[in-house]
């Protein structure tokens, strides 16, 4: 969803924090790593790692550090916070408020005031649940287990004030965040505190808390972003020259476009030769409105919004196209809809919750910022390859991670051969592969390289030949114990060397070796497998089929596909390139026929028109949630909020805004407890339309027919009647409460899901439905009540134990069924007609379905 | 991972392998936490709950001779007869919850190239639906990973409930859209259906898609849905089930009557006991009140598919994800133990009556007769008339649809 981005706070390099204006300004913050153990507060001869600044003393989120070529990196164990800030005051009695849930101390006038106690790391989920605050008169927010607030009544004087703090984030056996850490102050005569800061502070209330933390996770990434590319400025460069000084190749002979047939691009001179040849015909040109909500759902993985759409018909017919098409390749979503497809080929797999079911790290993170920051494709790779940098915080070391896997590094190699060179040495995990030229053998030696040394075969990884008896049909050269050696086992296959060094260089010479020998400008297949996967996105189905094991299939159009790899190498491994030559061709703007399943064999494939494709599962969760101009309003993906047990057992993955941000809720135990009802409901919409809520193996397609379920979750569950319900916050409430006439408000509906205007047929049908109950649809008087989830946030894993976490959650599940409440402001009648219109468009099938 | 010699051995041995059982349907009930053998189907001599290792109850009795279950399954021990009990279970999972969960459910651990499929998923594919309009798989209990289908393919996952007063998710309707609202919808949506068709007349994939969505509504018709109104069952029936997991235990039967292949109901009451069977420390003072849960439950379910003629045809299973040391915890309770613990079979045309397998004094080890997962997989395919020597495929990959396990040959002719 692309929301106002709030402006990046100035970047402060200067040695000591600067002195606060009188009456506002920021907060200087530093962190401090390395300290030793007892003197963690012990600062005064310490030079800090990193300076930032906060709008207020509320620390939710801090800046990631970023290794010179831009990937995450951890923090030492724990890291020191310290936050200064000067201001005046009018003298007067005030009390200052102390949250923390670790060790903390605050400072006035370089005098102590109020510290608090270390937190202590959790070692069993028994705890019981900490009784309700009760909240009486006052609308503060109350410390969220386990914080304690530790309270200082101060005199303060006329005149400036020095305020610091120093805590400690995370710690042996906790989570490296600061929790809900927060510094408030209060005048006596005050209802409730303010976050200690300038004057426009917001309040320590849940509405004030919960807007802060929304726009500071906002605030971060987009700092986060700003400092990465500055940082990895140098690195940047060298892979730009590294592209550069690469010998240009010749490019190949573009075929003449046979008479009779369409062309808007170079592409559509290679489909239509094999067109011509075998006289078939292309399918019918997409309309406008059906070509900008494929592109934007391809681009961003959305529909397109009525603003867009509207700008989109202003632009002029000849250009508009061509103009979408270079405005939504910029758009921050076009990063979302990326780690979405790369999740499932490189089997993205994070678990929250003690992780043994083959997971990996989450380096969805990583990703996202690749592709937000369109870094090279080949440096993507190579980075992916070094496995370097955090593996809790999602660098890519933690792509090398499979928990409970026999090999973790084989898994990898199998995965890496798949992704990029469109070798599937699956079958050669255990034994020789008895269908590809694969020995067990050469996987192993690929694995060899990624782990960094040599590798023993486990026991677990083999086929026991067994004494005497019938030879089996699977064998294997190498046995369990034995020692393999790093070396690229694609010599022969793909003929070509090494590349030479790397801009930067991971620790591991082998490593280095294999990103060398995959992103070698030499690398045909390399480009070529890749140009494939966008192809195959956009259009349906791959020019090559398998896409990820090209030895069972061969290329429909070899000379495109070598083109499409040319172009790619030539613009410095750039997708965006490569996606845009796609989009602005004809072929690519033709109506959709037939599946990919029927086009598998490569003389079938012709591209008269793409195949048809529906919606992703993300593409259509984020969708409909922006149809309806709905928050996902999701709990944070973290089963151990109190923070206080190690990343190692549980990561938090943050509060879910899109499709991809969402993952398996590990709920094995199937412990009520531990459940998560709204992302549940989600998960169960997702899980149906072929997301993979565990993805222990890699794929490049998805298991996502069209079935009852997929039909029935969506009209029956909990995610569906909210995002038909008219609740205050929704999009379509606004309109009902606009001051359109019953058609304007079918239109502006149908504009909104489906993209289209209402057939004549369908305007009929919904003013026959609206019409009697438009007029009088406003409830006098009637206000818009707050939308706020009341969640109770004192379910922990240290507490899940106890029968009391399982009753709030069983009442929770209960509660969402009904949905969000709904409006006050519209009559019950015309709410309910209006959202069964809701529930019939978004249950068509032509809401899912790709135009 | 597969011993090709002796699987090779066990097909070329098929003229002496057993007979299938006659089951045509399974009910699964899950004890999630890992339910403490030595204090459910495997008593051994009493502990003190402190420094003395041993059962925290006394033992009783049952219809099987010389063998005894815990005090507290007084209903269960009468119908032993109907059941089969293996004390020999074995597997290497000892820490992790999940890890072993999906173990027991798969058969297999994770290998990275493939996702395995769950045992209701399997049956679910091999035995296929008797019906169109219920769901051939079914889960009373929390979506997770352990129960998914896997390589097999979404068509062979599973509709879930949490709560049985909630119903099935995605076929239950929001609570405030009742049958004529319901109606409204599905006329517009009908329209709209149409209207897509038609306008693309000559598509045959929008035409396909299109008789998907319209037959879907037929799947959450009223003749399945009935099979979840409880309130259609006698009160006296209802109330010897007894609690939650009695009530999920007879809707299973219901579901089984109206034609799905594969129930599996979770004991997850954590609010009777907050860690569920996982009864480390404090979590063992009101074990029994599970157990007896179980017992009350258990014993009313053998004795309704009797009744109802089902129990020969329907193989009703207790499984676990492992079991419990006979020594207790600093709290008074037990950690894990997956060397050695039990799981329960009955009906299905599986020979019962017996006890398969021996423990030591303290159920610590098995002396006799160990029984794998895949054994224990197999095992179910035979009474379900699936062979456990075939091969299931991923794409064109054959897996054997068990890890080399053996049938436990006793629970057949």
């Amino acid at each position: 969803m692309v929301r106002p981005l709030i402006a990046s706070l100035a970047w402060s390099l200067s040695a000591a924090p600067a002195p606060s204006l009188p009456g506002g300004g920021p907060v200087q913050v530093e962190i401090f790593e390395d300290l030793a153990a007892g003197k963690e507060f012990d600062l005064a001869a310490m030079k800090s790692i990193d300076r930032y600044t906060e709008p207020a003393f509320a620390f939710i989120h801090t800046p990631t550090k970023f290794a010179a070529n831009a990937i995450p990196l951890d923090r030492s164990t724990p890291f020191i916070l310290k936050a200064a800030y000067q201001r005046n005051y009018t003298a007067g009695s005030y009390t200052l408020r102390l949250r923390a849930r670790g060790a903390a101390r605050l400072f006035v006038d370089g005098k102590l005031v109020a510290q608090t106690q270390a937190q202590k790391p959790n070692t069993s989920g028994d705890d019981p649940v900490p009784p309700a605050v009760e909240r009486g008169n006052t609308p503060l927010r109350p410390a969220a287990y386990p914080h304690q607030d530790s309270l200082a009544p101060v005199q303060l004087s006329d005149g400036p004030h020095e305020f610091v703090l120093i805590a400690a984030i995370g710690g042996k056996g906790l989570y490296p965040s600061p929790g809900e850490l927060a510094v408030g102050i209060r005048m006596k005569d005050q209802l409730v505190d303010q976050l200690l800061g300038p004057n426009d502070a917001p309040p320590l209330t849940d509405a004030g808390w919960e807007a802060y933390s929304l726009a500071s996770a906002r605030r971060h990434a987009e700092s986060d972003k700003v400092r990465r590319r500055t940082v990895s400025h140098k690195v940047s460069a060298l892979w730009n020259a590294r592209h550069k000084s690469q010998p240009a190749k010749p490019a190949p002979a573009i075929p003449t476009a046979p008479d009779g047939y369409p062309v808007r691009n170079t592409i559509d001179n290679f489909i239509n030769v094999k067109l011509a040849a075998a006289s078939a015909k292309h399918t019918a040109a997409l309309n406008d409105l059906e070509f900008l909500r494929r592109v934007t759902l391809d681009t961003t993985g959305l529909i397109p919004t009525p603003p867009e759409i509207a700008a989109y018909l202003k632009d002029s017919p000849k250009s508009r196209r061509a103009n979408a098409v270079n405005r939504l390749v910029d758009n921050p979503s076009w990063a979302d809809h990326w780690v979405s497809y790369w999740q499932d080929v490189l089997a993205e797999n994070p678990g929250i919750l003690k992780p043994d079911l083959n997971n990996t790290g989450p380096f969805r993170w990583w990703m996202h910022q690749s592709f937000s920051d369109n870094i090279p494709f080949d440096r993507f790779v190579a980075e992916l390859v070094q496995q370097e940098g955090s593996a809790t915080l999602g660098g890519p070391a933690s792509f090398s991670q499979a928990t409970l896997n026999d090999s973790p590094p084989a898994a990898k190699a199998d995965i890496v051969a798949q992704a990029f060179l469109g070798q599937k040495l699956s079958c050669a995990r255990c034994h020789d592969a008895p269908f590809h030229p694969f020995k067990q053998k050469d996987l192993f030696a690929l694995a060899a390289m990624l782990e960094g040394k040599d590798l023993k075969l486990p026991a677990t990884s083999t086929v026991p030949q067994g004494e005497g008896g019938r030879k089996p049909n699977v064998v294997s050269a190498l046995k369990p114990g034995e020692s393999i050696a790093p070396a690229w086992p694609f010599a022969k296959l793909l003929e070509h060397a090494d590349s030479g060094t790397l801009p930067v260089a991971a620790k591991s010479a082998t490593r280095n070796q294999l990103a060398s020998f995959l992103i070698s400008p030499d690398n045909d297949r390399f480009s070529q497998v890749v140009v494939n996967r966008v192809w195959k996105r956009y259009m349906g189905v791959g020019i090559v089929e398998p896409a990820d094991d090209w030895s069972r299939g061969r290329a429909s159009h070899p000379e495109l596909l070598a083109y499409l790899a040319h172009e790619f190498r030539a613009s410095g491994y750039d997708l965006k390139h490569v996606a845009k030559l796609i989009f602005a061709s004809h072929a690519y703007q033709r109506k959709a026929a037939g599946t990919a399943a029927d086009q598998m064999s490569s003389a079938k494939r012709l591209f008269a028109g793409p195949a048809h494709r529906n919606m992703t599962a993300e593409q259509l969760v984020d969708s409909l949630h922006l149809a309806a101009g709905k928050l996902f309003d999701c709990e944070e993906m973290n089963l151990n909020p109190a923070g206080d047990r190690s990343p190692k057992q549980f990561i938090n993955l943050g509060k879910p805004e899109r499709g991809w941000h969402l993952t398996a809720l590990s709920n094995e135990r199937d412990r009520p407890a531990l459940a998560l009802p709204i992302a549940q409901s989600i998960v169960d919409v997702m899980t149906n339309y072929g997301w993979r809520q565990s993805r222990q193996s890699p794929a490049t397609e998805r298991d996502d027919a069209p079935s009852p379920m997929q039909t029935l979750i969506l009209a029956n569950g909990v995610l569906g009647t909210r995002i038909a319900r008219l609740s205050d916050d929704s999009a379509f409430t606004g309109i009902a409460l606009g001051n359109a006439t019953v058609d304007a408000l079918i239109e502006q509906t149908f504009t909104r899901i489906l993209s289209r205007k209402p057939s004549a047929a369908e305007l009929a049908m919904y003013r026959n439905l609206l019409a009697p109950v438009f007029a009088g649809r406003f409830v006098k008087g009637a206000e818009a009540r707050s939308t706020r989830r009341e969640s109770d946030g004192r379910v922990s894993w240290s507490n899940h134990l106890s029968a009391e976490a399982t009753v709030i959650r069983l009442e929770e599940e209960r509660k969402l069924r009904f949905g969000d409440k709904p409006t006050d402001r519209l009559t019950k009648d015309f709410r309910e007609r209006y959202e069964d219109t809701l529930w019939a468009l978004i249950n068509s099938p032509e809401f899912a379905m790709v135009p | 991972m597969i011993n090709r010699r002796e699987f090779l051995a066990n097909s070329l041995a098929a003229a002496a392998a057993p007979a299938r059982g006659r089951a045509d349907a399974c009910i699964f009930l899950w004890l999630g936490g890992g339910a403490a053998q030595i204090d459910t189907f495997d008593p051994k001599r009493r502990g003190d709950g402190k420094k003395v290792a041993g059962a925290a109850y006394g033992a009783i009795d049952t219809a099987i001779k010389n063998v005894q279950v815990c005090e507290h399954l007084k209903q269960t021990a009468p119908l032993l007869d109907r059941c089969a009990v293996i004390r020999s279970i074995t597997h290497p999972i000892v820490s992790e919850h999940a890890a072993a969960a999906n173990l027991v459910h798969t058969g297999r651990t994770p290998s990275g190239t493939l996702q395995y499929p769950s045992i209701g998923s399997v049956v679910s594919h091999q035995l296929g639906p008797k019906t169109e309009e219920v769901p051939n798989y079914i889960v009373m209990g929390y979506p997770n990973i352990t129960r998914d289908p896997g390589f097999l393919g979404a068509k062979y996952g599973y509709v879930y409930l949490t709560q049985t007063e909630i119903g099935p998710n995605g076929l239950v309707r929001p609570p405030d859209v009742d049958s004529t609202r319901q109606d409204r919808r599905e006329t517009l949506l009908a329209a709209m259906r149409e209207g897509h068709q038609n306008r693309n007349a000559g598509d045959t994939v929008i035409q396909a898609q299109g008789d998907v969505s319209r037959q879907a509504f037929r799947l959450a018709g009223p003749r399945f849905m009935n099979v979840f109104e409880l309130n259609r069952e006698s009160t006296t029936l209802r109330e010897s089930y007894g609690g939650e997991f009695g009530q999920r235990c007879l809707l299973a039967r219901r579901l089984v009557q109206a034609g799905t292949r594969f129930v599996e109901v979770s004991f997850n009451l954590n609010f009777l006991n907050g860690s569920g069977w996982d009864t480390h420390n404090d979590g063992q003072t009101n074990q029994h009140l599970l157990i007896q849960d179980l017992d009350k439950a258990f014993a009313t379910l053998l004795l309704d598919l009797e009744k109802q003629k089902l129990l020969d045809t329907t193989l009703v299973v207790i499984a676990t994800e492992f079991g419990r040391p006979p020594e207790f915890d600093a709290g008074g309770g037990r950690g894990h133990q997956s060397e050695a613990f039990t799981m329960v079979l009955a009906g299905g045309g599986i020979k019962s009556g017996l006890a398969v397998g021996t423990t030591d004094d303290l159920s610590k080890k098995v002396i006799e007769r160990p029984v794998t997962i895949p054994d224990f997989h197999a095992t179910i395919h035979n009474a379900l008339g699936i062979d456990p020597h075939k091969n299931l495929y991923a794409g064109d990959r054959p897996v054997p649809i068990t890890d080399h396990g053996r049938i436990v040959q006793e629970l057949f002719a």
